[in-house]
């Protein structure tokens, strides 16, 4: 079964973006989630991401990152509210337990590991989102002339993790058909099994990189420079986002205190940099289908009824052969 | 010498002379003193059974022998006059393009069009040539739909042509392949075969393809060469080849010779078309065809599996796939059932529904007991030593059933491919047998890949033992009517037509046709056996079968 955050070719702006534009954009979000405590902020981001997903078609992706970014939220909720005793309003005395002593749960500890994990939801869902919709290839090409022996690292290894995800699958399946009478799979074969197993898959993949001239010693082709009508949107996005929550920082925006109560700003330029991070989610917005193409390549381009020709030339209005040559 | 010169030069495409190698820590050599020439655009075969050297010597052939492998190495290789021992795999690519066995390993980018690509981005192609060679190789191989596409959402048989055309891409002299189709079902493997005639006849693209299922493609070569042991044993025209296979390698003939050669018809056909033009005029007659129909088991015994309204629908990641529709089937005590269909047809999700790893949609399946063997045997032996898998009284029972109880000290790393097989099915069968008695279905999913045909004599064996309880217990004390019924998920048209009595094809989820094996085998194009492709009788499918037909037609 394909993982949840496995890239997904699709003819939606931000897959059809440049590397760079998407992971600026995706960036901004998770910078203004790292930046800020203020919950109306932090869920503003969060929704931001899931939007953002959402709108370039990674519905699953956005569904398994909230699904553990929700997890493990909760988890910071339970253990700060564990050992975090501060705060004025106690609302259980859980008595001596081992190792942390005295417990008392209070509203503040909790609302302070809660916020704590809205920062891990909203960067879960665009680390996911990131995963599920900008292209690896595009991104190990981008930094190939940079470091070409860490991107041969890199090239190995975002090819092995689905096939190794693949070959544990397969041994979790082969575990569970074994008979009765055979003997149980303990984790440690299985995982050893599974090690032994990945170094093979990676012996087949380094001899097909060195059959395709990875070994070359040859200068690296030079790649057209991967532009999109969307990159000048991503773009703008992200610097609007990164510009509004750094002049809301210094503002004041982040007005949010937990101990020894909560005091949450709600101010005006708490609730203006929260919409324009909200807003920021709808960049991936895709036009509605038009009886003409908005003029992308000139007077000559297809209609968008015409299905065939649509296929033919990528969705953001260039030629396939421009878009090979470009990524 | 530059890339132009490498593709107009009249040198051969592949030389090789007194070539000898043996893998590093090796105590014998997989090479011994191979001499080979490929003309260029020569379409050559290569036979043999498995470990006779076939892989190694493509392996030498594209540079990942010795450069990637080690190992010791002598004589000389050359490639479209590069000499492979000195020069790497990478700076051969431009003369040579490798397909391996198993395409999944040989995908390395995320996306169909980056992957074809890579190959002439290593060689710093200008961008705009790069998209031509992309374009027209998708082109050739007919998959410009599939350029968008993400490499992990593609079937087996795409992902082999993707593959393909990645090794194309960069215009070499000569393509070597190892077992292309052997993942493939029998229309994808056709359609590939062909393919590499018409690469081989309108680009001149010398083909180097090692083979065990001849029958596919022997009528595609110019030319035989038998391997065994490290040696060559055969080198010549295919007709030649068939009747030296006759003299000294049984397993290495086609259905079709060997229905010549028990038919006592000289020369040997190599293909179809051969045969049946070798035929005309000697009596033979053409019946039309007989529509296939369900059969009912006249056996009154109790099914041991039976699926009624079977849906099962899986997850692929942004959507849900029925991927079977409403499949009624049942099973009976000692029946053996091959299960076929196109690749994606729903085979292996019916036997891993059975065996519970997935939960039916609709519908409802009861199975008395199942085994299930998976694609890949290698997945069941996690230990290093045979009885560590099998402890017990249950584990020494399930290695006697399989053949396999002298091997209870050996590591499972140390067995033959098909002993590792007995192995993983005896892992599947321990503790679900009644004393020797094997469980109610026993399922195999593609046994066959990658297997000669001596080894799946043996599978043949096997599975006939298995089911064969019947008649064993009609002798013993208990007098029990219980049987082990076998069902096989398979591509091999021969091997079911060796095997099973019934025949169960599946397309897109649901049952097609279902019937006996001879009916249903003789019956269409693609999945039947070549001996009925040949005479075209109803109900004949085996060379035997098909020599009896001939004998008392033609007398």
């Amino acid at each position: 079964m394909r993982s949840p955050f496995a890239y997904m070719p699709r003819r939606r702006p931000l897959q059809l973006a440049s590397p760079g534009a998407a992971v600026a954009y995706l960036g901004a979000i998770v910078a203004v989630a790292f930046l800020y405590l203020n919950p109306l902020v932090l869920v503003a981001a969060g929704v931001a991401a899931t939007s953002a997903g959402l709108l370039a078609g990674a519905r699953s992706a956005v569904r398994a990152g909230l699904r553990l970014g929700l997890s493990l939220a909760l988890l910071m909720v339970v253990v700060n509210a564990l050992v975090n005793s501060r705060g004025e309003t106690v609302i259980a005395r859980l008595g001596d337990w081992p190792l942390l002593g005295r417990v008392d749960v209070t509203l503040e500890a909790i609302v302070a590991g809660a916020s704590y994990g809205l920062v891990a939801v909203a960067s879960i869902v665009a680390f996911a989102v990131y995963s599920a919709c900008v292209d690896p290839d595009r991104v190990l090409r981008a930094l190939r002339p940079l470091a070409g022996r860490s991107a041969l690292t890199a090239t190995l290894v975002s090819r092995l993790v689905p096939v190794a995800a693949a070959d544990a699958g397969r041994l979790r399946d082969a575990a569970a058909l074994r008979g009765p009478g055979a003997a149980a799979v303990g984790k440690a074969p299985l995982v050893r099994r599974l090690l032994a197993g990945s170094l093979d898959r990676a012996v087949d993949v380094a001899a097909t990189l060195e059959l395709r001239g990875y070994s070359l010693d040859r200068p690296r082709a030079r790649n057209r420079r991967a532009r999109s009508r969307y990159d000048r949107r991503f773009y703008a996005a992200a610097a609007v986002v990164l510009a509004t929550a750094i002049a809301g920082k210094l503002l004041g925006a982040d007005d949010f205190q937990t101990y020894p109560s909560i005091e949450i700003g709600l101010g005006p330029a708490t609730i203006a940099v929260a919409a324009v991070v909200l807003l920021s989610g709808l960049a991936p917005l895709r036009h509605g289908p038009k009886s003409r193409i908005a003029n992308a390549d000139g007077p000559n381009s297809p209609t968008w009824r015409d299905k065939s020709s649509r296929r033919q030339r990528g969705g953001d209005g260039s030629s396939r052969r421009r878009e090979v040559a470009g990524v | 010498m530059s890339e132009l010169a490498i593709r107009r030069g009249a040198a051969p495409a592949l030389a090789v002379e007194g070539l000898c190698y043996a893998y590093p820590h090796a105590s014998t050599r997989a090479l011994e003193d191979v001499s080979l020439e490929v003309a260029p655009g020569e379409f050559v075969l290569l036979a043999g059974r498995s470990a006779s050297g076939k892989s190694t010597l493509l392996k030498a052939a594209c540079g990942l022998v010795p450069h990637f492998h080690g190992g010791e190495i002598e004589g000389e290789v050359r490639v479209a006059d590069l000499d492979a021992v000195a020069t790497g795999p990478g700076e051969l690519a431009a003369a040579v393009g490798y397909l391996a066995q198993d395409p999944e390993t040989q995908v390395v980018s995320t996306t169909v069009a980056a992957e074809i690509e890579l190959s002439l981005e290593m060689r710093g192609d200008a961008p705009t040539d790069r998209a031509r060679a992309v374009e027209e190789v998708a082109l050739a191989l007919a998959i410009p739909h599939l350029l968008d596409r993400a490499t992990d959402t593609l079937s087996g048989g795409e992902l082999q042509r993707v593959a393909l055309a990645a090794a194309l891409v960069t215009r070499p002299r000569l393509i070597l392949l190892d077992e292309p189709t052997s993942q493939l079902d029998p229309v994808a493997g056709d359609e590939l075969i062909w393919l590499l005639r018409r690469l081989n006849e309108e680009w001149g693209v010398a083909v180097l393809l090692a083979e065990h299922r001849l029958e596919r493609c022997l009528a595609a070569a110019d030319r035989a060469v038998a391997m065994g042991a490290g040696t060559v044993g055969f080198d010549g025209a295919p007709a030649d080849f068939l009747a030296w296979a006759r003299e000294h390698d049984h397993a290495l003939t086609t259905p079709a010779a060997r229905l010549f050669s028990l038919a006592d018809i000289d020369p040997l056909p190599i293909g179809v078309r051969d045969a049946k033009q070798a035929l005309r005029g000697t009596g033979v007659a053409h019946p039309p065809h007989q529509a296939s129909r369900r059969v009912h088991d006249p056996r009154p015994t109790e099914p041991v599996m039976s699926a009624k309204g079977l849906w099962v629908e899986l997850d692929q990641g942004e959507e849900t796939k029925d991927v079977l529709r409403g499949i009624d089937l049942q099973l009976r005590p000692g029946e053996c059932v091959a299960l076929m269909g196109r690749n994606g047809a729903g085979k292996s999700t019916f036997l891993r529904t059975a065996a519970g790893l997935h939960e039916p949609a609709a519908g409802k399946i009861a199975v008395d007991s199942i085994a299930l063997l998976t694609q890949n045997p290698g997945d069941y032996l996690v230990r290093e030593r045979v009885g560590d898998e099998l402890p017990g009284e249950q584990g020494l029972a399930a290695l006697r059933t399989v053949g396999l109880e002298h091997a209870i000290d050996a590591d499972p790393r140390d067995l033959s491919g098909g002993e590792r097989q007995r192995l993983a099915l005896a892992i599947a069968l321990a503790g679900r047998m009644e004393g020797e008695q094997p469980p109610g279905v026993v399922a195999l999913d593609e046994p066959t890949r990658g297997m000669d045909r001596a080894r799946k004599e043996d599978l043949v064996a096997l599975i006939e033992r298995l089911a064969g309880s019947v008649d064993f217990l009609s002798h013993s004390e208990t007098k029990s009517t219980r049987g082990t019924a076998v069902v096989v998920a398979t591509h091999d048209v021969e091997f079911a037509s060796e095997f099973a009595e019934r025949v169960v094809l599946l397309g897109d989820g649901v049952v097609i046709a279902d019937g006996p094996m001879a009916e249903i085998l003789s019956g269409g194009w693609y999945f039947a056996t070549e001996v009925a492709r040949v005479l075209d009788l109803p109900g004949v499918v085996t060379p035997e079968q098909g020599a009896a037909a001939l004998r008392g037609e033609a007398g």
